[in-house]
């Protein structure tokens, strides 16, 4: 199971996209005039064509009326008087461990964005989370204008705090080692952060990287990190939603993010027991959205922020990946439960709902017969009941450990 | 405000500075006297900010634009669900220009003569809200050929208000039942068009020229409107606008018509997703040809449903009605919690009761499906859902839809009741078109 991935230019006469025996399936990254519409999959029989017509089809149904929007958006952009902002400056910091392969493939695509002057100034800092060799840093040494910093207290948490202090300028965005940034992605945050200068942080678009093996292809199936083509905006309350902001998941996802750098001081940076690496490696995107809308700040969803993940390789990653984010959400839920008393009631209540979904998405996939599904509901419910069973002071445990070793 | 309310407010998305209010509200948008879409909110999310309400204004023209502009696939028909079925292409979506010329044109505001509109209030027992609707008629940018107030009450307790108003007709119907005052309301009424609203309503300043501006423009017999919320100011009325989704939530024109009926008729032919008999008019040619509304359903007999009983007999004999939600009115919901729960269970009873005469008169089995399957496997999910995730009170209100449905089942068994047909019923041929 492969799927091409191919990106098409909407306001261009579309072509047949023609797969190879191997592939059976296209994902379309739409943009119209270069602005990201719409992302669709499509099964095939191996070896076919997605004929014009076909693809015709699908942009009449989807993504003719997100080009409307955006024609809209523009002309009522115009419309309003243009108020001249002062520019804040970014820190792009990437957090990274034993990865330089692909810490060189981020680099690459975010110097390709870096000729716009967005920003006041754009600074990039690698932060070297305790690898074991050198090969990150010679990675680094690659690139110009990149500075480096090592941490060598093991746990994302610890290296994007490390960062958070490094760093210099207004705004920082953090960035996974396993994205590739879209080239409107700087521009994107821009827009984000000009538009809204009150805003506590930043979340963007998630799109796959390759959609090659079955699991990748499972993951973007079953949502991905996808949250649409369309601005939100996130406060500390929300009409539609009672429990929120407790269901922070809904802002977007840790490896594409991006704070007021003094808010983020002012919060005390990431829990560092959350998001440790192997043990548990999640949570800590989750804890920090969670935060930042409890201080009263927004948080803005760019759809134009965009990157590329490249989602696990294999089924038993992925299953991992679900049980993690069972385990992640619980020991963040325990504890926000535990530091935030006012909000406690909506914290049992997310438990309760969290739980009731689980096993109705379980019922579902039972129903239907789904082996794969239900492995990977079952995993994030096993996942939620070990987080929910002592997983945070666990953690908090094994970071202690690791501060001790490292003063 | 009470601690329980929501400020109801409307902001015109065509003005540029941006709105800065705080508060719990339900903000209705509009470009200009276009009503564009509605949208609650609690006191963290507001006021709205320059890109939010820019965001909004792009993605509420774009609707309107589909469903307004025959470039871009207008007009749309409904579907199952009662929502426009897209019809926008590629081609149309990259050709269209000057999008917000195109949305000022839509929002010009009717010049269309009411003349040949009569408007038909049918009242009972309520006389300062009586007033309060008779001085929005007298408001009217196209005054109306004439206004009918049917008085159901005994004693006729409406003329006196009816007296303030110079030009309206005064007709008491003491028979009780709104079928009954409606139909006495369309005797008296001399328009070629009889518009309908209720005492509980105010109507907004172009209702009367839209309407006739609607029936100029398309060839239908019926039409519908929006109904927005004049206050949200107790739970009760929270409830029904939000939990209970109020009178509907489209803010686009739809075409109600054969395949609509045809689509959700294994279930009933879901013609209460027409619209609210507060806000719907007719061309008096209709109910010639139809009859007139079924005088053992509607409030004060049966329950409700004499609104959607009507559209089910115009759908079922090939007609169609048109929903232009340009003709607004607001409506005061019921403001304690006795009061909706008589009305939620009104509603589910002359629910019932509208699905048996239907059943009775066209032989069509979805409408029982709809009472004996469908209602209740709706009660059961409901329950489950309001049990997890609420809302507080949705279960009380829940009960009380059941209640209402238990005592429609009374109809279904009614023997009597069942074989006094619709008075002027359609001639078999044109029925027979229509059963299977």
């Amino acid at each position: 199971m492969s799927y091409k991935l191919v990106e098409i230019e909407l306001s261009e006469p579309l072509a047949t996209i023609s797969l190879s025996p191997q592939q059976n399936g296209v994902g379309v990254v739409a943009r119209w005039r270069g602005r990201l519409i719409g992302f669709e999959m499509i099964e095939l029989p191996a070896g076919s064509a997605v004929t014009v017509e076909r693809l015709n089809s699908l942009a009449d149904e989807r993504f003719a009326r997100r080009i409307l929007v955006a024609k809209l958006e523009e002309e009522l952009r115009k419309r309003q008087p243009v108020k001249e902002a002062v520019l804040p400056s970014l820190s792009i910091a990437i957090c990274t461990k034993d990865r330089a392969q692909r810490l060189s493939r981020l680099l690459g695509s975010l110097d390709r964005v870096r000729t716009e002057p967005t920003f006041r100034s754009v600074e990039i800092i690698v932060v070297d989370n305790a690898s074991v060799d050198a090969t990150t840093r010679d990675a680094v040494a690659g690139f110009r204008d990149v500075r480096y910093v090592f941490e060598p207290k093991a746990g994302l948490d610890f290296a994007r705090n490390a960062a958070l202090h490094a760093a210099k300028a207004d705004i920082i965005a953090y960035l996974d080692d396993d994205v590739v940034v879209d080239r409107n992605w700087l521009e994107g945050l821009a827009k984000a952060c000009g538009d809204n200068p009150g805003a506590g942080g930043f979340t963007g678009l998630v799109l796959p990287f390759r959609l090659d093996t079955e699991a990748q292809i499972l993951f973007e199936r079953r949502g991905g990190f996808g949250r649409g083509f369309a601005r939100r905006e996130f406060h500390n309350a929300r009409f539609e939603n009672p429990l929120h902001p407790v269901g922070s998941g809904v802002l977007g996802a840790g490896c594409n993010m991006a704070f007021d750098r003094a808010l983020l001081i002012e919060l005390g940076g990431f829990d560092e027991a959350l998001d440790t690496g192997a043990p548990l490696p999640g949570g800590g995107d989750l804890d920090i959205f969670y935060r930042v809308l409890r201080s009263g700040r927004p948080m803005i969803y760019e759809p134009e922020y965009a990157v590329y993940h490249e989602h696990r390789e294999t089924i038993p990653q992925l299953r991992r990946q679900y049980w993690t984010w069972g385990l992640g959400m619980m020991a963040f839920l325990v504890k926000s439960y535990r530091t935030d008393d006012e909000m406690r009631a909506r914290h049992r209540a997310m438990v309760r709902w969290w739980f009731f979904d689980q096993f109705k998405a379980l019922a579902r996939a039972a129903s239907r017969l789904r082996g794969d599904e239900m492995r990977f509901g079952l995993a994030e419910l096993c996942g939620g009941i070990y987080g929910l069973v002592g997983e945070y002071d666990r953690s908090r445990a094994r970071i202690q450990a690791i501060r001790e070793r490292n003063p | 405000m009470t601690a329980a309310g929501f400020d109801v407010r409307h902001i015109d998305l065509a003005a540029a500075d941006g709105d800065t209010r705080g508060g719990r509200a339900l903000s209705i948008f509009w470009w200009k006297d276009l009503p564009l879409g509605m949208r609650a909110s609690l006191h963290d999310e507001l006021p709205y900010g320059t890109p939010q309400l820019r965001q909004l204004a792009a993605e509420y023209a774009a609707e309107q634009l589909e469903a307004r502009s025959i470039r871009l696939g207008a007009p749309l028909r409904a579907t199952y669900e009662g929502w426009p079925k897209p019809a926008l292409s590629l081609a149309a979506a990259l050709e269209a220009e000057n999008l917000v010329d195109s949305l000022e044109e839509f929002a010009t505001v009717s010049s269309a003569s009411a003349q040949d509109i009569s408007v038909v209030i049918c009242t009972r027992d309520r006389g300062p809200a009586l007033a309060d609707c008779l001085f929005s008629v007298a408001g009217q940018r196209s005054a109306p050929g004439e206004v009918v107030v049917v008085d159901n009450s005994r004693d006729g307790n409406a003329k006196a208000v009816c007296g303030q108003f110079p030009d309206v007709r005064y007709v008491h119907e003491p028979r009780a039942g709104l079928s009954v005052a409606r139909n006495a309301g369309i005797k008296a009424a001399r328009g070629e068009i009889v518009a309908f609203t209720d005492d509980d309503v105010e109507l907004h300043p172009s209702w009367t020229a839209e309407i006739a501006r609607a029936f100029a423009d398309r060839n239908v017999e019926a039409l519908t409107g929006l109904v927005l919320p004049a206050r949200l100011d107790t739970a009760a009325q929270c409830c029904f606008q939000f939990a209970m989704g109020g009178f509907g939530t489209t803010f686009v024109p739809l075409t109600f018509e054969r395949r609509f009926f045809e689509e959700t008729r294994p279930s009933g032919a879901h013609v209460w997703k027409i619209g609210a008999g507060a806000n719907m008019a007719f061309r008096r040619s209709l109910f010639e040809r139809i009859g007139l509304f079924d005088e053992r359903l509607g409030a004060g007999a049966a329950g409700c449903s004499e609104d959607s009983e009507l559209w089910y007999r115009l759908l079922a004999t090939g007609g169609a009605c048109l929903y232009e939600p340009r003709a607004v009115v607001f409506h005061h919901h019921r403001s304690d919690w006795p009061g909706l729960r008589r009305q939620i269970r009104a509603y589910m009873k002359g629910h019932v009761a509208a699905l048996v005469a239907q059943y009775d008169n066209f032989g069509d089995r979805g409408n029982i499906v709809r009472i004996c399957k469908q209602l209740p496997v709706y009660f059961l999910t409901t329950f489950v859902k309001a049990l997890f995730e609420g809302p507080p009170g949705r279960l009380g209100i829940l009960a009380t839809e059941v209640q209402g449905w238990l005592a429609g089942l009374q109809f279904l068994l009614r023997f009597g009741w069942r074989k006094r047909r619709t008075p002027m019923l359609i001639p078999p041929p044109v029925a027979e078109g229509v059963a299977r």
